[in-house]
């Protein structure tokens, strides 16, 4: 079967017709908005789960607005709120697309920059669910699932590593493969 | 002509037999549906992602988890994507459904139909209905990575009864307010 691709967010549709983003002076702001962010903030994270991660830490808990000063200096809040609405449904699009193998070492890169112990790290995630919280408002319920899905199934395989690696230290063999 | 009459005769009650299953799916998912009514706007855009089908679906994830040769993980695994399979299909299914529903609703009040299109459309709505029902009964028997192909199918199946039913997308909207729990 043909792999199809997830349509990007920004591609197929950046601001929707009624939206009061949707004068053209405005989206021009949007969209540079936008380059801006993938230029100067999110190029510099290392990996999609990292850069998802931090795209939701700029959004509210209670409100579900998107916050970020320094953008919102250069281009107005409501251009840097559609800016980071639509780089974090991006990313999680883009998240959705990958194969468990591909989530699995997206998800070992963050444990790594993330310096936290692997094992704690593993327990913690599987225990509170913050990657929950990742998830973007107003994106289909079955990519939801998929994504919840496929990153508890990510932490098990990092888990089932870890143990592995723990019980057979000359297993490090394993290493190389997780960032492969 | 008897092994005639048992052949048809099997053949009507495993379309009845599927027919059920998807019904009894459909109550079990009733309280999905309402807490779903939030996300019905994008319903649509669901039904277009091929990809989502394919990922779902896979093969090539299953064959990472069968590299590990860990049963615990192959356990996991298939729970889990047997989970959103199923989350794939009713969804997929129940959207289909709407339109449907919406678009009869619409056709009594048209006076230039279209038998024969109309026909046409409600013979791929049941087609879609039984694939759904077969999707759902063979994922809890062998797991979604054995049945791309037939998700793929209906994944189409389901953008051209979409395509089909153009008025449906803004119908939808005012059908959804007749529909039981929804505010």
């Amino acid at each position: 079967m043909p792999r199809p691709q997830i349509t990007s967010h920004r591609q197929e549709s950046p601001v929707p017709h009624d939206h009061p983003m949707s004068n053209p002076a405005r989206l021009v702001t949007m969209n540079n908005a936008y380059d801006d962010l993938l230029r100067r903030t999110l190029s510099s994270i290392q990996s999609d789960l990292a850069r998802l991660i931090y795209l939701a830490s700029t959004r509210d808990y209670n409100s579900g607005v998107y916050h970020h000063e320094g953008l919102s200096a250069r281009y107005g809040p409501e251009s840097t709120r559609v800016a980071l609405r639509a780089a974090h449904k991006d990313i999680f699009y883009k998240l959705i697309g990958l194969s468990l193998e591909e989530l699995v070492n997206e998800l070992e890169i963050y444990v790594r920059i993330s310096r936290e112990a692997p094992t704690g790290f593993i327990h913690t995630w599987q225990e509170l669910e913050p990657y929950r919280v990742a998830v973007p408002m107003e994106v289909d319920s079955t990519m939801v699932q998929l994504f919840l899905s496929n990153i508890r199934l990510a932490l098990e395989v990092l888990r089932f590593r870890q143990e592995h690696r723990q019980a057979d230290p000359s297993a490090s063999s394993l290493q190389p493969l997780l960032g492969r | 002509m008897m092994s005639t009459a048992i052949f048809v005769a099997v053949a009507i009650f495993l379309v009845l037999f599927l027919l059920l299953i998807m019904r009894h799916e459909e109550v079990d998912e009733q309280e999905s549906v309402q807490a779903d009514a939030s996300t019905r706007h994008e319903c649509r855009d669901a039904l277009q992602h091929q990809e989502l089908v394919f990922r779902i679906f896979s093969r090539e994830d299953r064959e990472f988890i069968l590299l590990m040769r860990s049963p615990r993980l192959q356990r996991i695994y298939q729970e889990e994507r047997r989970k959103v399979a199923l989350h794939w299909v009713r969804r997929t299914s129940r959207e289909v459904s709407r339109i449907m529903r919406t678009h009869r609703l619409i056709a009594r009040q048209s006076r230039n139909l279209d038998a024969g299109a109309e026909a046409r459309l409600f013979f791929q709505y049941l087609q879609l209905r039984f694939i759904c029902g077969l999707l759902v009964l063979l994922s809890k028997t062998f797991g979604p990575h054995a049945l791309p192909d037939l998700a793929s199918y209906a994944g189409e199946l389901s953008q051209l009864i979409g395509r089909a039913v153009p008025d449906a997308a803004a119908a939808n909207h005012v059908a959804s307010s007749g529909i039981p729990g929804t505010p």
